[in-house]
């Protein structure tokens, strides 16, 4: 039988953060009645994936997509559906609405995709007819790459494309969205990551639950106070207390201790590392450096009425996609829209108001380095810039944009600097560092690291990767 | 506690963590993964379960001894026994 802990400060398991993978990991762990306690710097959980209200309206942070949606032709081989089952969420009560089409946009060449793969594969077709033999043969390829094990190896997707492909555009086009939906590298993706991203957004689909990420946080939350895990809010770990070889505890900022049998951390690689305080050793994971800035404007009536009936839209002023930390503020060249309110069918009731958001790669360095007064200037002047520049890709979006400007009653925008403050990633690194850890193991027996960086992004990886550390690393070994 | 109740025991643990899987014509001395749609995950489960609702310790070496119920019956039934006279 596990030795459940008994004494009131000691734990079998203590977590370090309460976004996705935090939360995910801590109901696995509960589930068969570790004694869990969950520690948390923000007063909110979700992590990079939360959500907050702002002249009464009620934002998701992050959720432009769930991707993995289990559509007809991917059946049961989506990691959704796995995860649902770990966690005991009914795959139904998210109420998924799917997307209406999405698109990667290059220039005048456009691709688009919807949640049957079929319907993309005609799309490359189509577009890049010399191109069929060449992309039947990097599907198989794919399909043959240990991707989804823990030791795969992680080459450079660049070198694959220029390879494999003909047309080195096709290969650009691919890379946008995958590197947006998860790449820590520089201007590339590593091989692995760009085959579970692109079966999650092309083999799969993108969905959106109904009710936003609260569909996913609320039964999560419930689900920790049934098994009575505990979990501390506004409680920041300040360090990690270990004798070289395992971890004692971790002390908090007001100085209050925890012991515990086992860690995990959800707060990145090189941040854990930060927090062992051990000055001396080198570390082991590398800093990251890709950051973003989304604007969000809420306006009146739907998408439709402006002819936008798409759902995200990946997209790229040339034919070379440059996926990188920028030199300015702000990168303009490319970028991801996604209009929330596509998800679903076509309901004829009438929509009172609908959101735009509109996300480019953004330096980290440089809007931290700038003073307040500075900030929210710079932040006002590029929330204008990046509406007006979205529209130019979206259909006759330019024509509309005085109407749009009319229409639109709130906007709000978030910056690298509010990505740091979600997440703690150093140089607010969307996807962490570009080091991974897959079975989340660390040089220490007790610690492990979950969620970003163990190579797992975005919300389905997240929680995959807490499920997959709580079971691999701790109940198999019970 | 006879093997059939074992069977049963292993197919209610099932039902609880696979909802969506169809038990009705499961065959007992098939391997559960040709039949139903379980991956090593839901076998941990079932490892789990086992702990939680019965007290029966399963090492990782041995979790393939549960890959159909007859084998499930076979092996878990000694662990059960010796379990109630303990
Ligand atoms: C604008 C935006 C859009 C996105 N869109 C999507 C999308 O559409 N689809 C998708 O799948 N993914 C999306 N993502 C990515 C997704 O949000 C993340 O990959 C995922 O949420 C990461 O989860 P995590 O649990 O690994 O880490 P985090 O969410 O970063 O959780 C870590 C937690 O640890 C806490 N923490 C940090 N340091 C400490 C400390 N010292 N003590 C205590 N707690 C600490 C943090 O406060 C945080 O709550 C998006 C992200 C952004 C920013």
């Amino acid at each position: 039988m596990p030795k459940t802990s008994t004494a009131s400060n000691h734990y079998d398991v203590i977590i370090i953060g309460a976004g996705l993978a935090g939360l995910s990991s801590a109901v696995r762990l509960g589930m068969f009645g570790l004694k869990v306690l969950i520690l948390e710097k923000h007063f909110v959980v979700g992590g990079l994936n939360s959500f907050y209200a702002k002249g009464g309206r009620k934002f998701d942070v992050g959720l432009h997509a769930l991707t993995n949606f289990p559509s007809e032709s991917s059946g049961k081989s989506s990691p959704l559906l796995k995860l649902c089952r770990q966690l005991r969420i009914p795959l139904d009560s998210l109420n998924l609405l799917e997307q209406s089409s999405s698109r990667i946009s290059f220039g005048e060449i456009d691709l688009c995709f919807n949640n049957d793969f079929e319907f993309f594969l005609s799309e490359v077709e189509k577009v890049f007819p010399k191109e069929k033999d060449r992309f039947q043969k990097l599907l198989s390829k794919m399909v043959e790459f240990p991707a989804y094990s823990v030791d795969a190896k992680e080459i450079s997707t660049r070198e694959i494309l220029g390879q494999e492909l003909g047309d080195s555009l096709l290969a650009e086009m691919l890379l946008c969205p995958t590197c947006y939906y998860g790449s820590a590298r520089a201007n590339d993706i590593d091989f692995p990551t760009f085959i579970m991203l692109f079966d999650a957004i092309f083999k799969q689909g993108l969905a959106r639950p109904d009710r936003g990420i609260r569909a996913l946080l609320d039964p999560l939350t419930d689900k920790l106070k049934e098994l009575g895990v505990e979990r501390r809010m506004n409680s920041p770990v300040k360090s990690i207390q270990t004798d070289q070889i395992q971890v004692s505890e971790v002390i908090l900022e007001n100085g209050e201790a925890f012991t515990s049998d086992h860690f995990i951390s959800t707060c990145g690689g090189l941040e854990t590392e930060k927090l062992l305080c051990l000055p001396d050793t080198p570390r082991s994971f590398d800093l990251g450096r890709f950051s973003i800035i989304e604007s969000i404007s809420v306006f009146d009536g739907h998408p439709r009425d402006f002819g936008w009936d798409e759902t995200v839209i990946f997209f790229n002023k040339s034919d070379k996609f440059f996926y990188d930390q920028p030199k300015q503020l702000v990168d303009l060249n490319s970028g991801v829209i996604c209009l929330p309110d596509n998800y679903g069918p076509i309901d004829s009731s009438e929509k009172k108001e609908a959101k735009l958001r509109v996300t480019h790669p953004a330096n980290f360095k440089l809007w931290s380095e700038l003073s307040e007064q500075k900030y929210q200037k710079e932040k006002c002047f590029w929330e204008d810039v990046i509406l007006q520049n979205g529209l130019k890709y979206l259909p006759l979006g330019e024509s509309k944009s005085e109407l749009f400007k009319n229409r639109t009653h709130l906007t709000d925008t978030f910056t690298p600097c509010t990505i740091k403050r979600f997440t703690s990633h150093e140089n607010g690194a969307l996807y962490g560092s570009p080091t991974k850890k897959r079975d989340g193991s660390t040089k220490f027996s007790n610690l492990f690291i979950a969620g970003t960086d163990q190579g797992y992004v975005g919300i389905v990886g997240a929680m995959l990767g807490g499920i997959a550390v709580a079971n691999n690393q701790i109940l198999r070994n019970l | 506690m006879n093997k059939n109740n074992i069977k049963q025991i292993v197919l209610d643990i099932i039902a609880e963590i696979a909802p969506d899987e169809d038990l009705s014509g499961v065959k007992s001395d098939i391997r559960l993964r040709e039949q139903l749609d379980l991956d090593s995950m839901d076998f941990l489960d079932i490892v789990m379960e086992l702990r939680k609702q019965h007290g029966i310790d399963v090492p990782e070496a041995e979790y393939r001894q549960l890959e159909s119920l007859d084998s499930s019956a076979n092996y878990l039934l000694p662990k059960f026994e010796s379990g109630a006279t303990a």
